[in-house]
């Protein structure tokens, strides 16, 4: 075991944390610093529910390691939430739909669906389609809401976003 | 759940990657993009001492060189597949592989795995490998003794398996541009939108300038065995015709010995196969056709 | 006593979807589930499991494994104070009786089966000692499928023989009434072991907290504490069981998971201990569906009156009992349908085979039939040339009917307001998409039980408390799996005492603080819990009713209690001359205090209770049921055999849709688990070994497979459930499968009887129609020659 200890920046804050080789980003996030909205769900990046944004970037923190992370910016869905635990926009539409049943898919469903979002916004183009949002949705599983309540809060976030941009 | 214990290095280029990787021997693996090692390292299907990370020692982007009539599109090895779905260079000089990876895992995949690490992973249901056979394309691989320009046709070598030495890796994946004239078609089935491939069919087919007709065709399948295979030449359709296109699909088709697994039958493979192909070519040869200068 | 129930048409509360307590939680990603626990000196937990499916253990040594750096206990069956759990589950009412081990002795039934446990410091340390632990195993002969289970000299899952239990019911002459019937359709149809697939893996974490054994995990069932107690060699009173909210249960988390095995390795290292199974681990290991063959003979006169069904059902069991005696009793009692049978005869067998245990999985043994009564129904409409829905209508039970099993429906039947809406839902059939594509449409009724089969004699209970600052207080056994069981008992509270919803806390699965309310199964929460959390904050209110009335001045009998208050109402508060007179739930409280009044209220609702008689397959089975149907129009590809669902639609009479947004989403949840059991989930286990055993080849439907339900609801207000609420947890996955195979009948004439309906075996029913064309169809029918048309399901 060679312990070494690396400094991960999570939700705009540094951590020193002590680390194996083999730690992957899901390890450190859940067990060292606690982060409930990160969770196990099948260690083969198929399911969605480690999903972290890395510099911005979804990726599976099942199978990154926590040692290529040092010195990136890891964001975890909690991270998009204001003082005092301000509901982001896009949350209150997944509140207000319904769109999480048992809750367990909820932050990957969030963090992908505002990349989808924010990168549609920002090139330019129209609010993703509801079909490309499905797209774009398929490798996060769900198992409670058939999803259509999940495509529907991201639906009218996608259309917030668009008239935010349109007249800010 | 939890990978067995390994030491970890970041390789600052491929050099000092082949330098560890030789050293390490059997034991030592390249980290790459990880969306196939790390699942494997998860499941404990491996156990290597040593990951050799070589994500930093490469940040180039795609590139071209030449001109329209002999250009070659150069993908570094570490090209994320996302970039291979959005990159200008990619979607212009090689359509193909620009439209099969939309089927290649899902948004967090493709936002870290490569296509250096695709090709060497050799999975035999690999979309990317389809469409490397199918373009003619090369890698360039970096050992010890130095680089070696390898078909891609001679890189797959059984189930995961390269032909590859134990010290080299793949540093950039050349494909010739799309050129006039040149029609593409990549179709796949898969019994969940985005899962591996039951069977997947890229075809590259080449018309005549002047006379449009069939001047060369190139039909690469996966899933049908323990690689990615090109189809044998002689078997490829006579003209761009219906019936010489069904008729090289069937042809083609009869010739695999696809296995069993949980998901199909060697046999339902087979017939796949056949339907795709044939699928495949008519599209390709309606795209050559439409692609006239 | 004065009957302060709540008018119909002013529900304030009750009817409308707030997104409230848990859903809060879940959205801000701060809830924790079982595995977000940590203790200090926390220890990591892992089953050893076996490699193989059937075999003698000769020799266990674990000193490899126990010497290794971090290693704090190794655990075998000797390890085990009492090695055995005896789980008679419909009571012992037919079924043999079988021990099941925590940790294997000298045997092992089914591939992953446990026989030893780890705990160590790290989960890295817990997966290399697992990996130390060295067992012999002398490979033994087994069984794989109920018919090589059931053939005389096969090889014995248990001595006792590999007949676990067979159920019969009778009624009417059925020989007689197939003998005499104008027309006999028969069938075989047959159903696959599919996992629940849950995104929250089996998980818990145990300690010992004052000498008491606590276990903190997810589960549907806290009553195992029981059992653990028993396991341990411990009084009741030393064993705790708290269920944090569930990240998905559908039945995969109501027998024990981790509970025996943290249990076992808190007690003997004395330190806390987390587990969490390995996804891989939950598809091989965890409890799956029973597959079902089902045989069915249905008779019928040329108008399409139903006279006969015999009906044979078997389903695998696998290597223990579990909940298997209740899920083929459950079968049998819904092998019928929603139909009426004069003349019935229904045998339903559990059978041991060396296969992972079959145990709970949403809709129960009485989602797998929905394939066979459909399926025979659609086989007769087109042999007798009528509509499908004709011939439906004909036959649909009515309130008053009898059942098979002699019992009389008393709730209305809206089946066929049901079958029609999900029709119209679906608009005009859609054309195919090009050459060598076929459409299709299909529909798919069910009669799927809700609450505990009636000799259970099923009770809930729930405590209230009205706070001193008017905020309210609920405590209940009831287990969340992420349906809102919690959160509805907040909404039938706040209707009744009028406490806004932010000002409920509700605190539930605590064994050791909460009232029990019977575990989340069987559909039976919202018409358990409902009821008893109803009736407590009504009996709350009664009792606090004169003390409201005395300070207002006004009758009891005409009290609104809304908004947080409570204040004069009923014909004669428009006297505008009274103004608005009302007091603060506070007020009342400390009102009561004064007059030593209590305003603390526990309340146990008991479910109707009966009896059922193995023997003669006659007597009570389950309180009522909920209805409904689903439809959908498919494209099929006749070159690769792929199925594409082009739309899909559910309707479901709920009784009274409590939230009525929480009802779409069961219905729409639940019909996507049946469109996965349907076309694309196979655990593919062959000679007992599951093929698919990655979380990749397992195939769960995902966001782009299929399109949205469309959904409609019922409220017919006859439900038994609070405020005449039906369950609605089961029932939408069960119309699924019946649909599908039904609208691909449509497509390409010939009926899928095997599920699930991959592209490899539409393609097989597409060659065999081509090898042996039907001669047209039956004389009379209404299907049009284009396949578009669909067979007398109306547009």
């Amino acid at each position: 075991m060679n312990r070494q200890q690396i400094t991960l920046s999570v939700n705009g804050r540094d951590h020193e944390v002590w680390i194996v080789p083999s730690d992957t980003v899901l390890d450190v996030l859940h067990d060292e610093l606690g982060l409930a909205d990160v969770r196990y769900g099948c260690g083969e990046g198929v399911c969605g529910t480690c999903t972290v944004l890395l510099d911005g970037e979804p990726v599976n923190g099942c199978l990154a390691l926590a040692v290529q992370a040092a010195g990136h910016q890891v964001t975890t869905m909690r991270g998009l939430m204001g003082p005092g635990e301000a509901l982001h926009p896009l949350q209150e539409c997944f509140l207000r739909r319904g769109a999480s049943q048992c809750g367990f898919c909820t932050p990957g469903m969030v963090l992908t669906s505002l990349d989808l979002v924010r990168r549609a916004i920002t090139a330019g183009r129209a609010r993703p389609t509801r079909e490309e949002i499905r797209y774009a949705l398929v490798g996060n599983l769900c198992r409670c809401t058939g999803y259509t309540k999940i495509l529907d809060a991201i639906e009218e976030y996608a259309d917030l976003a668009a008239q935010e941009k349109a007249a800010p | 759940m939890v990978a067995p214990a390994f030491q970890y290095v970041a390789a600052a280029s491929y050099d000092e990657a082949v330098r560890l990787l030789a050293a390490g021997g059997d034991e030592a693996k390249i980290l790459a993009g990880g969306q196939s090692l790390m699942p494997m390292l998860n499941l404990r299907l491996a156990h290597p001492e040593l990951l050799i990370d070589i994500n930093p020692a490469d940040q180039r982007p795609p590139s071209v060189t030449g001109d329209a009539a002999g250009g070659l599109l150069r993908l570094p090895a570490l090209t994320r597949h996302r970039v291979l779905l959005e990159h200008d260079l990619v979607r212009r000089g090689c359509p193909l592989l620009a439209d099969a990876v939309r089927h290649v895992g899902n948004v967090r995949v493709r936002n870290r795995g490569t296509i250096g690490g695709s090709l060497a992973h050799a999975d035999h249901t690999s979309e990317i490998g389809c469409c490397a056979l199918a373009t003619g394309a090369h890698v360039v691989a970096r050992g010890p003794d130095g680089d070696r320009t390898v078909p891609v046709s001679e890189l797959f070598a059984g189930y995961w398996t390269t032909t590859l030495a134990s010290a080299e890796i793949i540093t950039d994946v050349l494909i010739p541009v799309a050129r006039p004239r040149q029609g593409w078609s990549f179709h796949e089935m898969v019994r969940r939108t985005s899962d591996f491939a039951i069977v997947a069919v890229a075809v590259l087919v080449d018309l005549a300038e002047r006379t449009g007709e069939l001047a060369a065709v190139r039909i690469a399948l996966a899933g049908v065995g323990d690689r990615v295979v090109l189809a044998d030449p002689s078997l490829n359709p006579a003209s761009t015709a219906d019936a010489d296109l069904d008729a090289a699909a069937a042809r083609i088709a009869e010739r695999l010995e696809p296995s069993d697994d949980v998901h199909a039958s060697g046999e339902y493979r087979r017939r796949l196969a056949r339907v795709l192909t044939a699928r495949a070519l008519r599209q390709a040869c309606a795209r050559a056709a439409g692609a006239g200068s | 006593m004065t009957q302060l129930t709540e008018p119909r048409s002013a529900y304030r509360v009750v009817g409308t979807s707030p997104a409230h307590h848990d859903f809060v939680d879940k959205v801000k990603g701060s809830l924790h589930y079982a595995a977000d626990w940590q203790l200090p000196g926390m220890l990591h937990g892992r089953v050893v499991r076996s490699p193989m499916p059937s075999a003698r253990i000769t020799g266990i040594d674990v000193t490899a494994a126990r010497a290794l750096p971090g290693v704090v206990a190794v655990l075998t069956a000797a390890d085990v104070p009492s090695n055995q759990i005896v789980e008679l589950a419909s009571g012992g009412l037919a079924e043999l009786q079988v021990t099941m081990p925590v940790l294997a002795e000298d045997r092992v039934r089914y591939m992953g089966e446990p026989v030893a446990l780890v705990a160590a410091v790290t989960q890295q340390i817990a997966h290399e000692a697992a990996e130390l632990v060295a067992v012999d195993y002398i490979e033994l002969p087994g069984v794989f499928d109920v018919a090589s289970a059931r053939a005389d000299g096969a090889p014995r899952v248990h001595e006792v023989g590999n007949t676990l239990v067979s159920w019969q019911i009778q009624c009417g002459d059925v020989a007689g009434a197939l003998a005499a019937a104008d027309v006999v359709v028969e069938g075989e149809y047959r159903s696959q072991h599919v996992e629940h697939a849950y995104l929250e893996p089996e998980a818990g974490v145990g300690w010992l907290e004052n000498g008491v054994l606590t276990l903190r995990v997810s589960t549907q069932v806290i009553e195992h504490a029981a059992m653990i107690a028993h396991i341990l060699g411990l009084p009741q009173s030393k064993v705790r069981v708290i269920a944090a909210y569930m990240g998905g249960g559908f039945g995969g988390k109501e027998d024990m998971t981790v509970e025996p095995f943290l249990a076992l390795l808190v007690w003997h290292t004395r330190r806390p201990v987390r587990m969490i199974w390995d996804r891989q681990e939950s598809l091989v290991a965890s409890t799956k569906r029973h597959p079902f063959i089902m045989r069915y003979r249905t008779g019928a006169d040329l108008d399409g009156t139903i006279t006969a069904q015999q009906v044979e059902i078997l389903g695998d069991a696998g290597a223990y009992p579990n909940l298997s005696p209740r899920v083929l009793f459950a079968a049998a009692a819904c092998a019928c349908g929603p139909y009426r049978v004069p003349n019935a005869s229904i045998t339903s067998t559990a059978v041991f085979t060396n296969n992972v245990p079959s145990s709970a999985f949403r809709g129960f043994g009485a989602m797998q039939v929905v394939l066979g009564y459909e399926a025979q129904l659609d086989l007769l409409a087109e042999r007798l040339g009528l509509s499908r829905t004709e011939l439906r209508e004909r036959n649909f039970l009515a309130k008053g009917d009898l059942l098979p099993t002699g019992e009389r429906l008393d709730t209305c039947v809206e089946v066929a307001e049901t079958m029609h809406r999900a029709i119209g839902m679906l608009g005009e059939p859609p054309r195919p998409s090009g050459p060598g594509k076929l459409t299709g449409r299909g529909i798919g009724c069910n009669r799927h039980p809700y609450g505990r089969t009636i000799w259970f004699r099923d009770r809930a209970s729930a405590w209230l408390s009205l706070q001193a600052d008017g905020t309210l207080l609920i405590r209940s056994g009831v287990t969340d799996l992420g349906a809102g069981q919690a959160a509805s008992l907040c909404q039938i509270a706040a209707e009744v005492l009028g406490a806004p919803l932010d000002d409920i806390s509700i605190y539930i699965g605590d064994s050791a603080l909460n009232p029990p309310a019977g575990g989340t199964f069987a559909t039976r929460q919202l018409y358990m819990s409902g009821n008893a959390v109803l009736h407590a904050a009504r009996e709350l209110r009664e009792r606090m009713a004169p003390v409201a009335a005395d300070l207002l001045g006004w009758p009891a009998d005409d009290l609104e209690f809304a908004d947080g208050r409570v204040r004069a109402a009923g014909p004669a508060h428009r006297d505008a001359a009274r103004g608005e007179v009302s007091i603060t739930l506070a007020e009342l409280a400390a009102a009561c205090g004064k007059r030593a009044i209590s305003t603390a209220h526990l309340s146990t609702w008991r479910a109707e209770s009966g009896s059922f008689d193995p023997r003669t397959g006659q007597g009570d089975t389950f309180p009522d049921y909920t209805y409904g149907t689903h439809a959908a129009d498919v494209e099929v590809d006749v070159e690769t055999g792929q199925v594409t669902v082009l739309r899909y639609a559910a309707c479901h009479d709920v009784g009274r849709a409590i939230n009525p947004m929480r009802v779409q989403g069961q219905i729409q949840g639940g019909a996507m688990q049946g469109l996965g059991y349907a076309l694309t989930e196979d655990m593919a286990i062959e000679d007992g070994y599951v093929q698919a055993a990655l979380f990749a080849n397992y195939l769960i439907p995902n966001a782009q497979d299929f399109p949205d339900v469309l959904v409609d609801i019922v409220e017919s207000g006859e439900g038994k459930g609070p405020l005449g609420a039906r369950g609605i947890g089961e029932p939408p996955i069960g119309n699924v499968a019946a649909t599908i195979a039904s609208a691909i009948h449509d497509a390409i004439g010939v009926r899928p009887d095997r599920l699930p309906m991959t592209p490899e075996r539409v393609l097989a029913l597409l060659d065999e129609r081509d090898r042996s064309p039907r001669p047209g169809r039956a004389s009379g029918s209404d299907r049009s020659p284009h396949p578009a048309h669909g067979s007398g399901v109306p547009t």
